[in-house]
């Protein structure tokens, strides 16, 4: 599946685009030549990328379809939303020390789950840990009962749906329909400076670098290959003497760590989090990048998330009302006749050259041996 | 005190503190079906309106030689002597109800004027006709409808402020509410006289005893003499004497009469005060019984909620029983043919009535309608049944002909591709009926409701129920009586061995998948009558409809009748035990996934010999 | 039981599919190094035993034990694997969209930890003897080609490479001749004579000639409608009147 990305001249290619990302992007907005909107939007696409990754390391290299990856996505986010509501402080609506929609509802207190999100490192280690275990805990009862193929889906977007409809509810005190927003300061900086709004794009390119370096290891190695023995045929890896079901929930683990992470990334960087965002279809378009870009690749979920959000900016300014129906047309067409994305078209296109050519050559054959009757079939 | 009372669709419970008369009055309306509502049963059943007629006749009959009510209040209104006044409008009582009720309503209502002729004499009027600029209007009489002349024989015009108001004390409205309230009690129409008994007791007014007694005497309905003995019971807890306030509690207890808690809660505390320690357990004894009966009520209510939650799951799951079930097609368009059938139903609504007018991407849509009314635009649902069939149908033979003939292999791409498909089709919606919900209205024997010892039945929930009983005779008619059946099943258990014998598999997939979605469009069509019919109206059902395949068994028909009738009643119950709707639907959730843990493969699993 | 060291023993297994009794009343041993074949009409109950004892299915009623100590019944595919019971599927069930040798990788005996797989290496000994199971199954060439892409007696071999790989005590062999010609049929036959001793091993089979060839002077087991129907010497067997009547549908319901 990576033949079209093996070899050394892509890895030069992609150190490239990586550098400069990392280093080009920033540079040229600190000198002028890149806006901070561009930027910010930029950032915004390559958290996207880390989310894609992560459904891919699922889907592509497992053969696990989660439509709750939003989900985890949206909890890294409200993770570190958590810590960025406490750091607005008595800049609010309310000017109170706690969050205006505490206020709104009525509390006189922070709530005791909220105190150790004043520390951004405690925030931090839960937007890795809040989506890890979730996962480990659905994950574990999925696996272990041996749910798999649109089950498993089924079963995930059910989680997705029951996830939301709580993060709804105020009594969770997670703010509610309104979720998170209004935030000013990270880390003692305000968030609205060209600055720190650099360093956020910075953190998001490099931290989709190390992801990606990270997944290309995993996915390399033994546990790759155990990986995609499972996603072809779970049974056989039974047989073979490896726990499937323990390998599973590892992979679906680290995918929610990894879709954490970038939904920490892209929280400062909107500047909201609802519960809308944690919603199956939120699952289902980012599932949407990476069979657009191609899965079971690493490069391809990079190139859909981009080129589809890029996509998406523009229609839904140029044909507001169309833009779903562009989105919903592409992927019936992606999975009808490109069933490995952008990344796979080459090959498509040269196995198709090479079938043509077979064909060619049988029915030269077929009408050299059975020169009488060709319509013997 | 707790009251339980109808919000529409979910019985609540809220507590009261008051125990004024008004107060109790507005909570036992609440209790029962909205006044409009049960009138609107009342003509519209065809029983009761023969019913009407024949009383009515009888009644008639009786009172031939009655004053016109009009005379005798135009006669009332203008006496000056209290007594007379009173003893004129209690004969009232005696004439034909409904047009009494109208002439004191007008009295009582502040509509009837005084007029002093040139003469001296008051005359009761009324002021009639399109008022001229300085606010003047023609004066008619009370008695007889005939205008006021002046001596010139020309109308005499007046505003409101050149009269006097017939004015009513507080004595005069109480014996006015005498003489309606005996009308009610006697009204031919049964859920009139129920609602006057009830709000009668609740008035718990001593002189009212001999009214209901005399009611009792002559009463044959059942529950209007359970009501009478109960409305009795709670005057006699006003009675002087304790033994009888204690035995007048007992049987509120036995009643299990909700309407009576605070009234014995009262009673409870002049005898404590008192000291009567008998009749305070008494009054102990009658709270259990209530509050049992409270108790018994919910539980009933809640079955049945669950019972009818469990059959709209049903229906708008047998659907997918059918194309993910049987066919193995995960079709995440299943929630937009549901909303087909919706439209279509809206659609043939507006066909019926006023007709389609629609501009969707710049088209002008002009199809008149039929203006039809009453009980032959009711009939538009009987159309709309086959219409939604047959509209979601056609889509869902697209649907099937144009992406998932490629993807049988593939079901997690068909997943996909049928997402994509479902975005489009929402968006068509906005764009051609707009994003907001349109108005479906329900025919008349669809709503309204039914109420048997205090749980109440909604017709509509009824309806559910029966709607998928017979969707689901239809589709057991379908899969086991009909050669189309036949084949379904033989290329569902062997796709390749089917082929073999002939059968043409690609043909029988298609008719499979238009069954599905036709039962999909059925669904639509029953919600557009439980619900908001909008863009997004499948989305909210598409979760619930796959967890009650899968957990009922993929490929069983009857594990999907089980589980959604499980599912339905468990939601039902842990919303009445949380009282909270949205943690019980995430602890329904959850529970299927623990379920899930214990038969992976749902209630029924098939047998599958074949690795993987 | 008697006090002989069996590998495996059923006694009394029962397994019924929707009331169809698969396995009836089974009992089974087998010695320590034997090669054992099983012969049975179709629908004898050959693969659902095989499914028994590698834990895809469990019996109804029964028990089945390894090594004496090992209860199969309370473990599942993969832990019977690491006891060290090997087995080759009726269909070929290799890993297509992996290449031959990393077929063999997956296979090889050792750790099957994710920790292993991620940080495991590849040992000197380990490369040597997956050269040597290409070379015995005669796929060296074809190493690194997609299993996927092999033909269908190359993926028969494979699998037996895998099991091989593995280094299983007890190898269970489904149909190992299906679909081979006759000279891949008879290189399988003596592939597995060449491992008897080493490994203890069963054989399903249809093909009479291939049976008669590996069983020579050793005890085949013939089941009919789920139960041992006799066992013997395959020429003693192969006269038995009930086994005759059996196969030849005389007297007998069809199966």
């Amino acid at each position: 599946m990576n033949t079209t990305i093996s070899g050394k001249a892509p890895t030069l290619l992609l150190a490239a685009v990586a550098l400069f990302l990392v280093v080009g992007m920033p540079s040229l907005n600190a000198a002028g030549a890149v806006s901070d909107f561009t930027l910010n939007t930029w950032g915004k696409y390559l958290c996207y990328a880390i989310l894609a990754i992560a459904v891919d390391l699922l889907w592509g290299y497992t053969g696990l379809l989660s439509l709750g990856q939003a989900l985890f996505f949206s909890l890294g986010g409200y993770m570190l939303g958590m810590h960025l509501m406490l750091m607005i402080g008595k800049l609010g609506a309310y000017k109170s020390d706690l969050p205006d929609f505490m206020v709104f509802l009525g509390l006189k207190e922070l709530p005791d789950f909220w105190q150790p999100f004043y520390s951004f490192p405690f925030a931090a280690l839960m937007v890795l840990a809040i989506p890890a275990l979730l996962a480990g805990i659905f994950g574990y009862l999925a696996f272990r009962s041996r749910i798999k193929g649109v089950y498993f889906s089924i079963l995930t977007q059910a989680l997705t749906y029951g996830a939301a409809l709580m993060f709804f509810r105020n009594d969770l005190m997670m703010g509610g329909n309104n979720g998170f927003t209004d935030f000013r300061s990270l880390l003692g900086a305000d968030l609205r400076s060209p600055e720190i709004k650099r360093a956020l794009y910075l953190a998001s390119a490099i931290s989709l670098s190390a992801v990606f370096l990270f997944c290309k290891w995993l996915t390399t190695s033994r546990f790759g290959l155990i990986q995609r023995a499972i996603r072809d045929s779970e049974n056989r890896v039974l047989f073979s003497g490896y726990s499937a079901a323990n390998f599973k929930l590892f992979v679906f683990v680290i995918s929610a760590v990894i879709a954490g992470i970038g939904g920490a990334l892209y929280v400062p960087q909107v500047g909201i989090i609802n519960p809308s965002e944690m919603m199956t279809e939120k699952s289902l378009e980012a599932v949407v990048w990476v069979a657009v870009g191609g899965r079971g690749t690493l490069i391809g979920p990079v190139l859909g998330a981009i080129g589809v959000n890029y996509l998406k900016s523009w229609a839904t300014t140029e044909y507001p009302d169309l833009w779903l129906i562009i989105l919903g047309a592409t992927f019936v067409i992606v999975v009808l006749f490109l069933p490995k994305g952008i990344v796979g078209v080459p090959a498509q296109i040269k196995s198709m050259i090479d079938r043509r050519k077979a064909i060619k050559r049988d029915r030269a054959d077929d009408l050299a041996a059975i020169n009488p009757s060709p319509e013997a079939e | 005190m707790l009251v339980p009372y109808q919000l529409p669709g979910i019985l609540v419970f809220g507590s009261e503190a008051t125990n004024g008369t008004e107060d109790a009055k507005a909570r036992a309306h609440m209790r029962f079906a909205p006044p409009s509502l049960s009138a609107s049963i009342g003509c519209r059943s065809p029983i009761l309106r023969a019913w009407f007629f024949a009383f009515g006749a009888l009644l008639l009959s009786a009172i031939a030689e009655a004053r016109p009510a009009r005379e005798v209040v135009a006669e009332a209104a203008v006496m000056m002597d209290a007594d007379q006044q009173r003893s004129l409008v209690e004969g009232l009582g005696e004439g034909e109800p409904g047009d009494v009720s109208l002439w004191l309503a007008k009295w009582k209502e502040g509509e009837v004027y005084l007029y002093q002729d040139a003469a001296g004499t008051d005359i009761a009027v009324l002021l009639e006709g399109e008022a001229d600029p300085e606010g003047k209007q023609t004066l008619s009489r009370v008695a007889d409808g005939q205008a006021v002349l002046d001596a010139d024989g020309a109308s005499v015009r007046a505003s409101k402020d050149d009269l006097y108001l017939a004015d009513t004390d507080s004595g005069l409205r109480r014996v006015m509410k005498g003489v309606t309230d005996r009308i009610a009690l006697a009204s031919p129409d049964a859920k009139k006289r129920l609602q006057a008994v009830q709000d009668t007791g609740l008035e718990q007014d001593p002189a009212k005893l001999v009214l209901l007694e005399q009611r009792l005497s002559v009463e044959t309905d059942r529950s209007i003499r359970n009501a009478l003995a109960e409305a009795m019971a709670m005057i006699r807890l006003r009675d002087g004497d304790p033994a009888i306030r204690e035995a007048a509690v007992l049987e509120l207890g036995e009643l299990g009469s909700i309407a009576a808690q605070g009234a014995i809660k009262t009673v409870r505390g002049e005898a404590e005060k008192a000291g009567q320690a008998e009749l305070v357990a008494a009054c102990d004894k009658a709270q259990r019984g209530i509050e049992g009966h409270i108790a018994r009520v919910n539980t009933v209510g809640t079955l049945f909620r669950g019972l009818s939650l469990g059959s709209v799951l049903l229906v708008v799951a047998i659907g997918l029983a059918i194309t993910f079930g049987l066919m193995g097609v995960i079709n995440m368009a299943h929630g937009e043919l549901i909303v087909v059938g919706a439209y279509t139903t809206y659609l043939i609504q507006n066909l019926f009535a006023g007709g389609i007018h629609m501009s969707p991407f710049g088209l002008k849509i002009n199809i008149p309608g039929m203006n039809l009314s009453g009980g032959a635009w009711d009939c538009y649902f009987l159309v709309a049944l086959p219409a939604s069939f047959l509209a979601a149908a056609g889509v869902g033979l697209l649907l099937e002909r144009g992406v998932i003939r490629f993807l049988y292999k593939r079901p997690l791409e068909s997943l996909l591709a049928t997402w994509g498909v479902s975005m489009v089709i929402q968006q068509l919606f906005r764009l051609v009926f707009g994003a907001n919900n349109v108005q479906v209205e329900s025919p008349a024997f669809l709503s309204g409701n039914w109420t048997v010892n205090d749980i109440v039945f909604g017709w509509n929930r009824v309806f559910v129920i029966v709607f998928a009983v017979l969707i689901i005779f239809l589709t057991w008619l379908v899969l086991n009586k009909t050669s189309l059946g036949l084949l379904i099943r033989a290329v569902m258990q062997n796709r390749g061995m089917a082929a073999c014998m002939g059968v043409r598999t690609e043909r029988v997939n298609m008719m499979t998948f238009a069954f599905g979605s036709g039962l999909a469009g059925l669904a639509g069509a029953f919600l557009s009558q439980i619900g908001n019919v909008g863009p997004n109206l499948g989305q909210n059902y598409i979760v619930d409809s796959f967890m009650t395949v899968v957990v009922g068994g993929v490929g069983n028909i009857m594990g999907t009748v089980i589980s959604a009738l499980g599912i339905g009643m468990a939601d039902q119950s842990l919303q009445q035990i949380l009282g909270n709707p949205v943690l019980g639907k995430i602890l329904v959730l959850g529970a299927i996934i623990l379920f899930l843990q214990w038969k992976p493969s749902g209630l029924f699993a098939t047998r599958s010999r074949s690795l993987d | 039981m008697s006090m002989v060291n069996y590998l495996l023993a059923a006694e009394g297994l029962n397994k019924s599919f929707d009331g169809f009794k698969a396995i009836n009343e089974l009992n089974f041993v087998l010695e320590k190094g034997e090669l054992r074949t099983v012969i049975g009409p179709n629908g004898a109950g050959k693969t659902t035993f095989l499914d028994l004892i590698t834990g895809r299915t469990k019996p109804d009623s029964g028990t089945l034990h390894f090594e004496q100590t090992h209860d199969l019944l309370r473990m599942n595919e993969f832990e019977i694997y690491r006891l060290g019971i090997g087995r080759k599927f009726q269909t070929p069930t290799v890993y297509t969209d992996h290449t031959v040798r990393e077929n063999l990788l997956l296979s090889l005996a050792g750790p099957r930890s994710i920790w292993h797989s991620l940080f495991g290496r590849i040992r000197k000994e380990q490369e040597e003897r997956m050269d040597e199971i290409l070379d015995t199954i005669k796929l060296t060439e074809r190493a690194h080609a997609k299993a996927g892409s092999l033909a269908h007696g190359q993926k028969q071999w494979l699998e037996i490479g895998m099991l091989l790989a593995q280094d299983a005590k007890l190898l269970l062999v489904d149909e190992p001749a299906a679909g081979m010609t006759d000279e891949e049929t008879h290189r399988t036959g003596e592939l597995l004579l060449s491992l008897a001793g080493k490994h203890t091993i069963v054989v399903i089979e249809h093909d009479m000639t291939f049976v008669r060839q590996i069983s020579q002077g050793r005890t085949v087991t013939v089941l009919h409608q789920g139960h041992v129907l006799c066992e013997g010497p395959v020429d003693k067997v192969q006269n038995d009147e009930r086994v005759i009547e059996v196969y030849l549908g005389r007297k007998s319901k069809a199966a």
